[in-house]
């Protein structure tokens, strides 16, 4: 079942420049773990050991996850993630 | 109203305020100008490298605000866990574009205690954010990003930002602010911008029970240095390079 990512700015080196991809999972985490697969290096961008990273925010359409069912949000075939992450300059 | 640091953001949102004639605009900065913000900052020059960027954005803001009947005036300081609470409660309304998390988590933490409104602006490379707080409101900045990240982040001196992307987020953290000032309050929504896609997108912001600065049993009740340490270097940098 694939959704697909929305990847922001600072994490396409991952992506090898992608602003979007596909991934398959049923949950935010096992999207998150395909992500890691295709793309080595995402999991630790997105996750720490509590869970998402503080200075990250990851979105279902327009609901922030954290106020669904964090990592256990369930996903459908067609949904949209974004992840959002907090950035400092100018 | 303030504006914490002269940067890529700070001097958009400078040149557009002061034409806009906001009663005072107070600017806080400590910085030289450096002739890697010349691509961006877009009220110094090539003559102005090695000048205080008060010095060089004061010249360049006098005529438009002498025009408009803009008070600009200086503070040659950095935004600092000392002055905040003290530099929120002298003004209507704080914008921030400073370049570290810790001052953008000191001044979302100042003006929530002073019940100032606050926008916050970000850019780096192709990407920016903008969005407006309201006094003591809710959601806040630690809503969507909690604390200040420890360990090396990115910031416009390693990663770069693309000129036109901070000039457009700085326009639109002036027209935030404008909008707080007349009454039209601050919507719960950061815009970002994708300007490798040339995408503008309002993101939703929920406020967080569990908030420690504006959640239902606030744990943030003072200025701490302690809680910015992560960050330090930050701090005892330029908040605007």
């Amino acid at each position: 079942m694939a959704v697909t990512v929305r990847i922001p700015t600072p994490l396409r080196t991952l992506t090898k420049g992608e602003e979007q991809v596909s991934a398959e999972g049923t949950t935010v985490r096992a999207v998150i773990e395909h992500l890691e697969q295709k793309h080595p290096g995402m999991r630790d961008r997105l996750l720490d050991e509590k869970g998402i990273r503080r200075f990250v925010n990851v979105y279902l359409g327009d609901e922030d996850v954290r106020f669904l069912e964090g990592l256990d949000t369930a996903l459908k075939a067609g949904d949209e993630l974004s992840i959002i992450p907090a950035i400092a300059g100018g | 109203m303030l504006l914490v640091g002269l940067g890529g953001l700070g001097c958009p949102a400078a040149l557009a305020l002061a034409r806009a004639g906001v009663g005072t605009l107070r600017m806080i900065d400590d910085d030289v100008v450096d002739e890697a913000n010349l691509h961006r900052q877009i009220l110094y020059g090539p003559e102005d490298v090695g000048r205080d960027k008060l010095d060089a954005a004061g010249h360049a803001l006098g005529p438009v605000a002498r025009a408009s009947g803009t008070r600009v005036e200086f503070v040659r300081s950095r935004f600092l866990p000392d002055n905040a609470r003290e530099l929120a409660r002298g003004v209507d309304l704080v914008i921030e574009g400073a370049d570290n998390f810790a001052t953008k988590f000191l001044a979302a933490d100042a003006c929530h205690l002073e019940h100032r409104p606050v926008v916050h602006g970000a850019g780096l490379r192709w990407v920016g954010t903008a969005w407006s707080v309201a006094p003591g409101g809710r959601p806040c900045y630690r809503c969507l990003f909690e604390d200040v990240p420890s360990g090396p982040q990115l910031n416009c001196d390693g990663a770069g930002v693309m000129g036109p992307v901070v000039g457009i987020v700085g326009a639109l953290m002036a027209e935030l602010a404008l909008r707080a000032l007349s009454g039209r309050g601050a919507r719960p929504e950061l815009w970002t911008l994708d300007g490798k896609t040339d995408t503008l997108r309002e993101v939703p912001v929920a406020a967080r029970a569990s908030c420690p600065l504006c959640g239902t049993a606030p744990s943030i009740l003072d200025i701490d240095e302690a809680r910015y340490l992560s960050d330090r270097s930050a701090l005892a940098e330029s908040a605007s390079s």
